[in-house]
């Protein structure tokens, strides 16, 4: 009678773990490799007297930020989408 | 209940409609056991086996539907998160050629003003000469904010 209780028991708890797992799964979605990659620093001049050294490093960093920003509204842009099919799902 | 979830459908539907004719079909016969009489001892007990069958096949036929609702419920769900991730993968690609054509023309754009400024190099080097100090203020402001020196 007592391992037939205890048989019931554990069949009883283990249907209770079973309801918690929730039966359809959902993916997270993938992110765009580009957007995983983080932005560097921006460079620095090297000690120099010649302004078109100096502009070149600017002009660079100009460029960095505007990957960056690319980066950033994308990231934005990926959030809203995603969000926007996750939610279709009801 | 979980366990009816192992079940295939058309069995566990076998079984619980067995379960309610079995119900009707000894209850029913519990009353005609009266005409026969070796039989009319058991008339009660077959009444009870009976209406237990057939109150617990009502009560299994209840489950059985909340089961095939449920079940319709996760697959119309599947279905849907199907889709969705289809659309979620495109939106994907959609998102990455954009981003790659931006980040592409960014690029392809520095190669041509780090042109520009070639061609104009003597003339701008000519008319100026940056102080070290300018060098060290830009240098700061290009340093990453809190990062060790």
């Amino acid at each position: 009678m007592t391992k037939l209780l205890l048989v019931v028991t554990v069949l009883m708890m283990t249907g209770c773990a079973m309801f918690d797992a929730a039966p359809v799964k959902r993916n997270f979605p993938s992110v765009p490799t580009e957007l995983m990659e983080a932005c560097p620093d921006l460079k620095k001049t090297e000690p120099t007297e010649k302004l078109s050294e100096v502009l070149r490093v600017v002009v660079d960093n100009y460029g960095q930020y505007h990957e960056c920003k690319i980066k950033v509204d994308t990231w934005v842009e990926w959030y809203k989408t995603q969000k926007d099919i996750f939610e279709s799902v009801k | 209940m979980w366990m009816l979830s192992f079940v295939p459908d058309a069995l566990l539907h076998i079984v619980v409609i067995g379960i309610m004719i079995a119900g009707i079909g000894i209850y029913t016969l519990s009353f005609l056991t009266r005409f026969v009489p070796p039989l009319i001892p058991y008339s009660g007990i077959a009444r009870i086996i009976g209406t237990i069958l057939l109150v617990g096949g009502i009560y299994f036929y209840g489950s059985y539907e909340t089961e095939m609702s449920w079940r319709d419920k996760v697959a119309e769900l599947e279905a849907k998160v199907a889709v969705s991730e289809k659309k979620s993968a495109e939106a994907n690609i959609k998102i990455q050629t954009v981003v790659r054509e931006k980040i592409k023309y960014v690029k392809e754009t520095r190669v041509v003003i780090q042109e520009h400024i070639k061609n104009v190099e003597t003339k701008i080097d000519s008319m100026c000469k940056v102080a070290p100090e300018a060098v060290d203020i830009l240098n700061e402001a290009a340093a990453t904010p809190g990062a060790k020196k």
